[in-house]
């Protein structure tokens, strides 16, 4: 049977380059001579027509599958019956007497089967790339050495570097399924191999125990090496669900590094600020359905100036208000800020409800792509911009504006900015403003994957600190190393040892680590801070 | 007379800065030392490694040429026998004066003695004793917090002699005295050299005078010259140093 | 030397006193008329807040450290006598296990772990109430005071703390009933837990516990040792060059105060008839401090009538409004931060002063 279809296919094979008028007829020919013959005989047809690429091709075969394909005895023309009676070939529609005088074309669960293929074969010729790579993926995962001549011919004309490489798989899986030498299987191991995923493994597994010792061992030795790729994906996936992890951490914590790493004051209501940046998103975003859904996509680039200035707003209040106060005394500022989040909270449950608010993902932030065996989903990939983006715009403000100077000048030393004619109230205000805004852009972006519900804030609030104390406060470098470091260990540690227990692990060692650095990771040294 | 505190080739830098470079000071037991010098010369620093609040980077720091002092902390410092008086008066504000004494008193230390201790009838006469001393009598019973600076002065050198140590190191007595308080500091700490050591940091060039004792010099962390007031204000580096160029 | 009752410290265990008496007898002697049964329970309930409360004055009020994780001492104490009342439900469970708790079965677990073992003996859980949260507390604070963190970074790692063990106590595995914690007690001692005479046994054992709580940290805080946890709140630095080793102190104080706590927990457990993980949340921590602060820092007395004043408050508010409960409470943190440092009881008693110090100054005008 196999070398039938091998004969039938050199024959077949020169008509690629052939001229279209040529190939046409030889489209015909096989369209034609597709009612006879054995149903394995027509098995190799039906191989046949999905390699000429031919446009029709996809209509007839999928007719054939559903039995609705049919012959016109008396003309021995091909006609689809279904869903509206036409020539097969011409395409010109039929009339009832001829559709009702048309025999269906019978298939049996072979056939059905070899269609399938030729369906799954007829899309590698399609002149869409990614629908060519689907295709070489399908016939990688369903092994069928009856494929193989298709498989080598697509492989041999692809042109598209990607789909190449994913077609020599699915060939090399289509040679392993059949009676080929021991050296080219070897080779099809070899090519496999070089995927390294999981498919892979489960595609090689049984050869390991094959009879014969050349392909056992060739198989072993290729598992091994799959193995380790697959490790070394594990840890990359790792790596990015701890950047992913960490990104987040930074967001909640980088408007903290300010408040409490520059101005040493304690804001427990940060957090509180956080979620109001989140239901500014929500209250943006229903506003825009309302009023114009088809804004949708551009709701959060809306709602990131918002909540920055809501957030900010209600941080100079709370600076204004309270904490100028307490300049000094950490201690009540922790309580008299822990008293402010309470209030936030609760005006946030009185406004909106204690349940959950709906945020949706615009377009650009759902789905997900591969990197190899990795995925990534757009919205962790933006995030993790956003995050860095805010740092950089962050170190810019702090380095190099003239605020950013005048910040840095009241919290090294008040009275003498003072008394060079900067306003430290003014500044005070500013910076714990700026502290607070930077919360409300976090809680844009942490609206995209949490529930967003008036305890937001509470669940990033110890976290957060435990960032800005393990990077060392007063230094924003530290809070991003801080963030990722926390989040890429929290990541290892959750396979070993589940979500919660990595979790308590992380704190404890923090907690530990605090004993050995009670600076932190990037203290600031010097004489002044030793007192 | 044997060496009671003896720094040797000690180096200290923060980040970069070298606060305390190559010093190297000797001084014996029962003597009376000034060590003068501009600011940033490194007098604190200094202090605070021979009480073990700050570890030099190199050099050796000893306590009767036996005991290593770069490797105890602030109490092991205080319970060898090290007092400090501060720069700044720092008595406990929201205890009175009779309390600061009581507290400083010298007596076992440890938690489980001060859980349990009753006040003795020798120590209440010693605190006494003490206070007529520092003139602040009068004042047992108010809160430190009430005195004025001068007053608070007088309680920190009360209770760095309630203590009784053998070294007396003694940061800028003399600010905020009137002239008066001045010389009569002055006679005091005189009066304990001999059964105590005692070190001076000093800027106010009469108390020093007042002192009549051994001068050390320090500049940029390291003892620029040592010897009598006269002889070393006779220095001309010294009065480069002082007066600048 | 300060008396070891002062006439805050008499005038509050007098009330006390009263108190004991009053609400067990108007409870009992009239059936539950004049004072229900579910009032002595949160009467009871107040007062381990009131204890709690005693118990983070001695380490916030006297040696300046602010914990934000006493809650956990508090729960680990009512977790250990969970364990105890747990344990003396025997096969009256819904499991009828004699062995096992109803969490336990459910769970399908063989046979008691380890760290059970002993807790069906009274005293041994006892015993635990105090050693368990004191060797958290010594382990915590050896480690953290030695390394000299304090201040607001002190804090900061005791929320991280108490958080953490509220996330352990979430999980199933850790063995002491996940989510929800231990419950459905029915006896303590023998005594039917929701019998009025049980009820009333444990309020007045309570106001015992508070009561003799408050003399000994009034002892500590009026010994030698208690003026050197102030010297240590006030000028750390100073107190070691005079020789006292800070870590000592700050560590035989933590303890002491987490062992109280321990043990208001214990008394809380049987009362509310339930400890969950809940009692962990930082949440939690941080209120206790506000009671702490409305009574007035360092006055011990004032500690546990702010507890009482602030839990009563909780009780009426969540009945009348209760959406307005967290709006009070936010308001409480801002408004003592900011215009009463010293406490309720600081401004009763200034102004007491203020009416008292009017009165020589006319004898002498007349003299």
């Amino acid at each position: 049977m196999l070398f039938l279809r091998a004969c039938l296919l050199a024959l077949l094979l020169p008509m690629f380059a052939a001229p279209a008028s040529a190939q046409t007829q030889d489209f015909d020919a096989l369209v034609t001579s597709l009612p006879e013959g054995s149903y394995s005989a027509r098995g190799a047809v039906v191989g046949a027509i999905a390699l000429t690429g031919d446009p029709r091709a996809e209509a007839i075969l999928t007719a054939l599958l559903d039995g609705a394909l049919g012959v016109i005895e008396t003309t021995g023309q091909v006609v689809i019956l279904a869903p509206a009676p036409a020539d097969a070939l011409a395409g010109t529609p039929l009339t009832d007497a001829e559709a009702t005088s048309a025999e269906r074309i019978r298939v049996n669960n072979g056939l059905r089967r070899d269609i399938r293929a030729a369906l799954g074969i007829l899309t590698l010729s399609d002149p869409d790339p990614a629908k060519r790579l689907a295709a070489a993926d399908a016939a990688f995962r369903a092994p069928d050495a009856a494929q193989y001549e298709l498989l080598d011919a697509a492989f041999q004309r692809e042109e598209n570097p990607a789909v190449k490489s994913r077609l020599a798989e699915a060939r090399a899986v289509a040679i392993l399924d059949g009676d080929f030498p021991d050296a080219e299987k070897r080779e099809a191991i070899d090519v496999i191999a070089d995927r390294g995923d999981a498919d892979a493994q489960r595609i090689l597994t049984p050869f390991a125990a094959s009879e014969d010792p050349d392909i056992a061992e060739a198989a072993a030795a290729a598992l091994a090496s799959i193995e380790q790729s697959r490790m070394l994906w594990g840890q990359a996936q790792n790596i990015w669900y701890g950047l992913s992890l960490g990104s987040v951490l930074l967001l909640a914590a980088i408007g903290l590094a300010i408040t409490f790493g520059v101005m040493g004051v304690i804001n427990m209501a940060h957090g509180e600020l956080v979620m109001l940046g989140a239901y500014t998103t929500y209250a943006v975003q229903e506003t825009i359905r309302q009023n114009a859904p088809g804004l949708f996509d551009w709701s959060l680039l809306i709602a990131a100036p918002l909540a920055f200035l809501v957030a900010g707003a209600v941080g100079v209040a709370i600076e204004r208000g309270i904490v100028r106060h307490l300049y000094g005394r950490a201690l009540e500022t922790l309580l008299a800020t822990w008293g402010v989040s309470l209030i936030l909270q609760q005006s946030v449950r009185s406004i909106f409800g204690p349940n959950n608010r709906e945020v949706g993902n615009p377009s650009w932030m759902s789905g997900s792509f591969d990197v190899g065996q990795m995925t990534v989903t757009w919205n962790r990939l933006w995030i993790l911009i956003f995050a860095l983006a805010v740092f950089a715009v962050l170190l810019f403000v702090m380095k190099r504006t003239a605020v950013g100077l005048q910040m840095r000048a009241v919290t090294q030393n008040r009275p003498m900015a003072a008394s060079m004619g900067i306003r430290t109230n003014w500044v005070d205000a500013l910076t714990f403003g700026l502290g607070a805004g930077i919360a409300g852009l976090a809680g844009v972006a942490l609206s995209q994957i949490d529930n967003v519900s008036p305890n937001l804030g509470q669940s990033y609030i110890v976290d957060s600190f435990m960032v800005v104390v393990f990077g060392g406060a007063g230094n924003i470098w530290g809070t991003l190393a801080g963030a990722f470091s926390l989040g890429i260990v929290n990541k290892f540690l959750e396979p070993y040892a589940g979500a919660v227990l990595a979790k308590i692990i992380v704190l404890v060692a923090i907690i530990l680590f605090i004993q050995k650095r009670p600076r932190g990771l990037f203290a600031v040294k010097g004489r002044a801070v030793e007192g | 007379m044997s060496v009671h505190l003896l720094l040797d080739g000690v180096n200290r830098s923060f980040d970069g800065y070298k606060a305390i470079n190559d010093l190297s000071l000797a001084v014996d037991k029962g003597e009376l030392r000034a060590v003068i010098g501009p600011n940033g010369a490194g007098k604190t620093t200094m202090m605070d490694i021979i009480t073990g609040k700050t570890r030099p980077d190199s050099g050796g720091v000893w306590w009767n040429q036996t005991v290593d002092l770069t490797k105890i902390d602030e109490a092991g410092s205080a319970r060898l026998g090290i007092g400090r008086k501060f720069q700044k008066p720092t008595v406990f504000e929201t205890h009175s004066v009779e309390e600061n004494i009581a507290l400083s008193l010298k007596a076992e230390r440890s938690v489980l003695a001060t859980l349990f201790h009753r006040q003795t009838e020798a120590e209440a006469a010693r605190i006494t004793e003490l206070l007529e001393l520092v003139r602040l009598e009068g004042d047992r019973h108010r809160p430190a917090a009430d005195l004025s600076h001068g007053q608070k002065q007088w309680l920190e050198i009360g209770m760095l002699l309630a203590q009784d140590p053998e070294l007396l190191l003694v940061d800028e007595p003399a600010a905020g005295m009137t002239d008066a308080e001045t010389m009569r500091t002055a006679e005091l700490l005189r009066s304990l050299a001999g059964k105590h050591t005692v070190i001076v940091v000093e800027h106010d060039m009469d108390f020093v005078r007042a002192l009549d004792c051994r001068v050390t010099v320090l500049h940029q962390g390291h003892v620029l010259t040592e010897g009598s007031l006269d002889h070393v204000s006779a220095n001309p580096e010294v009065i480069e140093v002082y007066l600048g160029r | 030397m300060t008396s070891l009752i002062d006439r805050r410290m008499g005038i509050f265990l007098a009330g006390l006193f009263v108190l004991t008496v009053a609400v067990p007898i108007g409870n009992l002697a009239f059936d539950g008329k004049v004072v229900p049964s579910y009032i002595v329970s949160l009467l009871g309930k107040y007062l381990c807040y009131a204890l709690l409360a005693v118990a983070l004055d001695m380490v916030w009020g006297f040696c300046g450290i602010l914990s934000l994780g006493h809650g956990a001492f508090f729960a680990l104490g009512g977790y250990a006598m969970g364990m105890h009342l747990m344990r003396e439900i025997g096969d009256r469970g819904v499991y009828a296990n004699p062995d096992l708790p109803d969490f336990m079965v459910f769970l399908s677990w063989d046979e008691l772990p380890w760290f059970w073992m002993g807790f069906d003996n009274f005293w041994f859980a006892s015993l635990m109430v105090m050693l368990v949260p004191g060797a958290l507390a010594f382990l915590f604070g050896w480690f953290a005071f030695r390394s000299r963190v304090t201040g607001v970074y002190l804090s900061i790692i005791t929320q991280a703390m108490t958080y953490a063990l509220q996330l352990a106590f979430f999980r199933n595995e850790m063995g002491f009933g996940g989510n929800n914690g231990l419950t459905d007690f029915k006896d303590v001692l023998g005594f039917p837990i929701q019998s009025d005479a049980t009820r009333a046994g444990l309020f007045v054992c309570t106001a015992i516990a508070l009561a003799l709580g408050l003399l000994i940290a009034r002892a500590i805080t009026t010994s030698k040792l208690g003026m050197i946890l102030v010297c240590i709140r006030d000028a750390e630095s100073r107190t070691r060059f005079m020789g006292y080793r800070v870590e000592g102190y700050k560590l035989f104080i933590f303890v002491v105060s987490a062992m109280m706590a321990g043990v208001a927990g214990a008394l809380y457990t049987p009362q509310v008839g339930i400890i969950n993980p809940g009692e962990f949340s930082p949440a939690n921590s941080i209120e206790i401090v506000i009671w702490v602060a409305l009574g007035g820092r360092g006055t011990l007395v004032g500690a546990a009538l702010g507890a009482i004043l602030v839990a009563l408050a909780k009780t009426l508010f969540t009945g009348w409004f209760p959406e307005f409960w967290l709006f009070a409470l936010g308001g409480l943190f801002i408004l003592v931060t900011l215009f009463l440092p010293k406490g309720v009881l600081g401004l009763i008693e200034e102004t007491f002063a203020r009416k008292k110090k009017p009165a020589p100054a006319l004898q002498e005008a007349k003299a």
